[in-house]
């Protein structure tokens, strides 16, 4: 199986990849400046172009931008500048060299300045770290690429429950750099052709105005040479009939049990959607009748998990319950879960609940002597054509009672993890405890379901024979102790 | 001794068991296989529901409990002792902690937490869904033991057990997720009794005392303790009066007496009940009077019988005069509280609808109907006479007790259809000794010899005494047996059949009476797979999520535990019903025109209104069939403001179709039930499929709420209450404005249409 191949590759990586972290101590470790800082600089952009795609419901921008050391002086520290507020909504942010793929290693690290003192700008920065130093003059292209969380506001805000929902979303029609741009442009993608409003700027050259528009494209630029730190605020309004679905809490549970051959995953949503309300109240009439003659709308309706294949006894409730309203769908190759709330979740609506499945162990355990190797998704969240964003993660793995020397890599961005830690955890007759990993994320989206968690550990035959044999200990305790107590003559009469 | 048990090894029912059922241990072994064997079938058969559904708290009270054990569980003992629950009974509030049974939600916690430190993580919820069946188990036991003490006969002690365990009568109560008290007061009510009858049999204080401590539990577990209170005493009073006053007694009962009224006296909820309300009067009576009696066997043998006849005519009548006197003048004065309407009820059948339309607008507080008792009980219904009649025959201090158990509890349950719940017992202990006589009787398969019937007989003292009347006895107490080996296999056959066809309708009753949660509706598809209709918790869920923590939601009572429970916000009124004129406050709402009713909505700060409605679905429990109670409740409280007359057409018929009179059609539920509801239908076609009446085309108009949320089947609708208007005109104007700027509109788009139907 092609698992195998991976598994041996992973081990080795994680031995380097679980040095990595310990050594950081934590792989969001952020670098704390002062506050009068300002980016060295060093870099030119020779050409950017910025894609902002609007396409699912939360914001995805990459920018791919050549870059050119402008300093004597080899340099390999990149920043690229944020607001604060932009700040708490990315998530996801990776880099790759455009160029090459072969070419990893890209330390990305949120630089944060000293709190005591008063800030006068509120630009923060993510450093990038190359791999190698760039030297004089040479060039390097950059594939950044990072997701904005929660960026979308409905607008109206209120609409009527049949009517369609339009976003804003706003941005810069420059990149922001913190180096001067030689060329660059802009590019928008939105999920349909209906625009009805957007920012128009003045051309240059043969354009006349900015935006060009092409369907559900806009395209700002291209712009001649724009100095470090230039910006040119721009909005645009779209038409995005479909839910804007945000789960504020995931916890998610992966739970390994040696006995039983298992795998359960339980997953605990605390979703809501923060498109547009309702400007009145809620009609089941109106809503019946949509259903039958024009199915598209911005409530919430219906989920689709799709699972791992041998995925089985799913799952799906919510505070009072099992929802009735649930398929679950195996096929040879796949487990498809599929939910629908017990009502349809309009703009403002929230709707918590819980989701779980079994799988077999064999899907996603290796075993080489006492050590073992865990492979699952790191989320694996409904699979929305419109998308979902997730704000915090909470990715808890249970291994079994006296599992040792767990070690974790994953595949997710880097930047989101916040923190991880290995505690114990009592259930189910435990003696000592399970040892727990737990990993916490944030601002992670759908498109990331097919990032990986690994985890190694090391458990041995002893800490399996561990629990049969307390149960059967204590078990006999009890009846030796019961039928000691039968023995014993506790009547007052002496006979 | 010796060969009465050998007897008794050869007539039980499985010939396994007559080979095997010699010595002693095997029996011991195999008795405890059977217990086992029906306990786990006991639980078996309540699980039904969770099975089909899942597993799930049902119907309304239970949801009560388990909000309160949530509580309990969360917030430690002591909290839940002082609770005082502000999301009920808005405004009024509900001393929860005082005011409650706390046996039920102390057991679930202490099991709770038994099982959260033997580290097995386990949801509260599921505790209390399994709590039921788990007890049904012990039940069963209990119903063993109180039956070994009747007869001498094991086999009846085992049938007790298995006819306890599955009788439809005990299940209605205790599927699982039926959390409600009865679910551990039934092996409560058991177990103290088969305690009394030990405690009785002994005169031993330690028995007394363990019987005192399980009243004690009884006490903080249910409201129907009352039966063991009166039931006792009651024994008590007959064996004197049969002439048996016995030290055995007197121990036995002053100690019960002493401990379980100090033991009931720490509950909230009882409190100094036992001391001032009449129902509690007789235990107490027959204390005093034990005394008296005890003091006289004393007198009696201390001074010659002349004098004592005058000293007891004088004595006993003087004081007896006095007690009388003292009671008759203490309830006069209020320190002892005359009988409460429910128990006023259990006497007078009409009482009750007369006087407290509450109590009577309870379903299971009805007279039961007759087949009921067949339906519930089953063969159990005949065989109960016969065991009772065998009491007789023996009657001895315990059989004393069968037969007033089963005279009161008959009469109970004729009257109330809940208390078939406290018959059970006594219908499976006597029906079990009947059944055990005939099987012993007719499955020895050795043809009995006369030596050893004859031995057998003498060494049991109630045969005696049944000998005394020769012609029953030669009908019933065979003197040697059946030789027959035809007529034994014909009876034995027989037996297995009766018994057989009793597994089968308890399973079928359970499965298709008792195991509805009514919370989860269940219905078929074309194609035969069972479809869920869940309207109830999507509604709730969607109230829980989607409005202020604080939305107070007004619904008619029965639905008050499911609003807490589920949806987790404040309510006007709930199950507990403790206060008539709220509860009539919201009756009145419901069944008033709109201009009266949002004042009172306003008063009481009410953000939702929840109605439910099954004219979509044909759903009959929907609050449109319910409606005429609340009209009574409300007529009990304001008389001259809501008429019960007046919500019937001039031919008295009650209708919601066109011919509906004008107070209906403008009753703020009628509104409520069927706003809307015409614009799901093509013209001329609105069906309410419960009553199968004929809606008019146009819905009612409401102006003063507006709708908020209908549940897919309609069987929930939630109204939002509207807020006053900006312009301070009042609602109707209001709506009525806005209507006029649409109405043009409206003409213009379709005005042909409008014109034709009006």
């Amino acid at each position: 199986m092609k698992f195998t191949g991976i598994a041996a590759a992973c081990l080795s990586l994680l031995s380097t990849a679980c040095a990595n972290t310990s050594a950081a101590g934590s792989a969001s470790s952020k670098v704390v400046l002062p506050s009068t800082f300002k980016p060295p600089q060093v870099f030119n952009n020779a050409n950017l172009v910025h894609i902002i795609s609007l396409e699912k419901n939360y914001v995805k921008e990459s920018i791919n931008v050549l870059i050119e050391n402008a300093s004597p002086d080899p340099q390999d520290e990149y920043f690229l500048p944020f607001t604060s507020e932009q700040m708490e909504k990315i998530g996801g942010f990776e880099v790759k060299d455009r160029k090459n793929s072969g070419i990893v290693g890209f330390t990305i690290d949120a630089v944060e300045f000293d709190p005591s003192r008063q800030l006068d700008s509120d630009i923060q920065f993510y450093r990038i770290k190359l791999p190698a130093p760039l030297s004089p003059k040479d060039q390097q292209t950059l594939g950044i690429s990072f997701y904005y969380l929660h960026a979308l506001k409905p607008l109206p805000a209120s609409i009527e429950q049949t009517d369609k929902q339009y976003l804003t979303y706003a941005f810069s029609a420059y990149c922001h750099s913190a180096y001067p741009t030689l060329k660059q442009k802009t590019e928008i993608k939105l999920p349909s052709a209906d625009v009805p409003d957007y920012t128009k700027i003045a051309g240059n050259g043969e354009t006349k105005e900015f935006p060009i528009k092409q369907g559900s494209k806009l395209t700002y630029g291209p712009f001649p040479e724009v100095p470090a730190g230039a910006s040119s605020p721009a909005t645009v309004r779209y038409e995005f009939n479909k839910p804007v679905t945000h789960v504020s809490q995931l916890e998610r549970d992966v739970e390994v049990s040696h006995w039983g051959g298992n795998v359960a995953f339980e997953e605990r949503y605390t979703l809501f959607h923060y498109g547009a309300k309702l400007s009145s109240q809620f009609s089941r009439v109106k809503w019946a009748q949509s259903q039958y003659f024009s199915p598209q709308t911005f409530a919430l309706k219906e989920m689709k998990f799709v699972l791992g294949a041998g995925s089985k006894d799913a799952y799906f409730t919510d505070v009072i319950g099992n929802v009735s309203t649930s398929r679950f769908r195996v096929t040879k190759r796949e487990a498809v879960l599929e939910l629908k709330p017990r009502y349809p979740i309009f703009g403002d609506w929230k709707y918590p609940f819980t989701v779980g499945w079994n799988a077999d162990s064999s899907n996603y355990l290796k075993k080489s002597g006492s050590k073992f190797l865990l492979k699952v998704p790191f989320i694996e969240g409904p699979k929305q054509a419109e998308g979902v964003e997730y704000e915090h993660v909470d990715v808890r793995v249970v291994l079994p009672e006296g599992a040792e020397a767990v070690n974790f890599y994953t595949t997710a961005p880097e930047t989101s993890i916040i923190e991880h830690s290995v505690d114990i955890v009592r259930t189910y007759l435990d003696t000592v405890g399970r040892t727990v990993l737990t990993i916490k994320a944030r601002n992670l989206v759908d498109e990331l379901r097919d990032r990986e968690l690994i985890v190694s550990y090391e458990y041995s035959t002893a800490a399996a024979l561990r629990k049969p044999f307390v149960i059967f200990t204590s078990t006999m305790t009890v009846f030796v102790g019961m039928w000691l107590l039968s023995k014993l003559d506790v009547s007052f009469s002496t006979k | 001794m010796a060969v009465g048990k050998g007897a008794n090894a050869g007539s039980t029912p499985t010939e396994l068991l007559v080979s095997l059922g010699r010595n002693q241990s095997t029996k011991t072994l195999l008795k405890v296989i059977i217990l086992a064997l029906i306990a786990a079938a006991a639980v078996a058969s309540r699980l039904f529901s969770v099975i089909r559904f899942e597993s799930i708290i049902h119907e309304f009270d239970p949801w009560f409990n388990f909000r309160a054990t949530k509580y309990l569980v969360a917030n430690g003992f002591y909290q839940f002792w002082d609770w005082f629950d502000d999301r009920t009974w808005h405004p009024l509030g509900r001393v929860t902690g005082g005011t409650l049974y706390p046996g039920l939600m102390v057991t679930s916690g202490v099991i709770y937490h038994l099982l959260r430190f033997l580290t097995v993580p386990v949801d509260i919820r599921n505790i209390c869904v399994l709590l039921a069946p788990a007890f049904s188990g012990l039940t069963a036991y209990a119903a063993y033991l109180l039956t070994n003490e009747m007869t001498t006969s094991s086999s009846a002690g085992l049938l007790a057990a298995a006819f306890m365990g599955i009788t439809p009568g005990y299940i209605s109560r205790s599927v699982a997720g039926s959390y409600d008290n009865e679910a551990i007061a039934i092996f409560l009510l058991v177990f103290t009794f088969f305690l009394w009858i030990k405690a009785l049999k002994l005169g031993s204080v330690l028995w007394g005392a363990l019987c005192a401590l399980f009243y004690g539990y009884m006490v903080a577990s249910w409201g129907g303790y009352a039966f063991i209170t009166c039931l006792v005493p009651l024994h008590a009073f007959v064996l004197i009066c049969m002439g048996r006053f016995s030290m055995r007694l007197y121990v036995a009962y002053t100690t019960w007496y002493a401990l379980g009224t100090l033991a009931s006296m720490q509950i909230p909820f009882v409190g100094f009940l036992p001391v001032r309300t009449s129902e509690h009067m007789p235990a107490l009576g027959i204390f005093g009077f034990l005394q008296l009696v005890a003091f006289l066997e004393y007198v009696r043998s201390a001074v010659p019988s002349r004098q004592f006849q005058t000293f007891l005519y004088v004595g006993l009548g003087g004081i007896f005069g006095v007690g009388l006197l003292g009671l008759v003048g203490l309830t006069a004065g209020g320190y002892i509280a005359p009988w409460s309407g429910r128990f006023y009820s259990l006497w007078d059948t009409g009482y009750a609808k007369i006087h407290i339309p509450i109590i009577a607008s309870v379903s299971e507080h009805q007279p039961t109907a007759w087949p009921a008792f067949f339906f519930d009980l089953n063969m159990l219904i005949w065989l109960f006479p016969a065991g009772v009649y065998m009491c007789f025959q023996k009657l001895e201090d315990e059989h004393v007790f069968i037969i007033v158990y089963a005279l009161f509890g008959s009469y109970f349950a004729g009257v109330m259809v809940r208390l078939m719940l406290t018959l059970t017992p006594v219908v499976c202990v006597a029906a079990a000794i009947a059944a055990s006589q005939l099987l012993d009787t007719y499955l020895q398969y050795n043809s009995p010899e006369v030596a050893d019937d004859k031995e057998e007989e003498s060494s049991d003292g109630a045969a005696k005494k049944a000998s005394k009347q020769g012609a029953l006895r030669s009908t019933s107490q065979p003197v040697v047996g059946i030789y027959n080996l035809l007529s034994k296999a014909f009876i034995a056959g027989a037996m297995t059949l009766f018994l057989l066809i009793f597994v089968q309708h308890c399973t079928w009753v359970t499965s298709n009476a008792y195991s509805s949660p009514s919370v989860v509706l269940a219905s078929r598809m074309p194609d035969g797979s069972q479809h869920i209709i869940d309207d109830y918790r999507e509604a709730y869920q969607w109230l829980r999520q989607n409005t202020k923590e604080d939305a107070k939601i007004m619904s008619w009572w029965d639905y008050g535990y499911q609003i807490g429970g589920m949806a987790d916000r404040p309510t006007l009124v709930d199950n507990n019903t403790w206060n008539n004129t709220h509860i009539a406050t919201v009756g009145k709402a419901m069944s008033s025109r709109e201009e009266v009713a949002y004042p009172i909505m306003r008063q009481h700060e009410v953000d939702y209104v929840l109605v439910v409605f099954g004219g979509l679905l044909g759903y009959s429990g929907d609050d449109i069939n319910k409606f005429l109670w609340m009209v009574r409740i409300a007529e009990g409280i304001w008389p001259d403001e809501v008429k019960e007359r007046d919500f019937f057409t001039p031919r008295g018929e009650y209708k919601v179709d066109a011919d509906a009179s004008e107070t209906m059609k403008n009753s703020l539920m009628y509104k409520m039930s069927y706003h809307n509801y015409a614009s799901l239908f093509p013209p001329g076609q609105a069906q309410d499929r419960v009553r199968s009446a004929r809606l008019p085309d146009q819905s009612p108009v409401l102006n003063s709420l507006e709708e908020a949320y209908t549940s897919e089947n309609w069987i929930i609708r939630i109204y939002k209450v509207k807020d006053l208007d900006n312009f301070g005109r009042d609602h109707a104007a209001a709506a009525s404005f806005e209507r006029g700027h649409k109405k043009k509109k409206a003409i213009k788009k379709r005005g042909p249409r409008v014109l034709r139907v009006e």
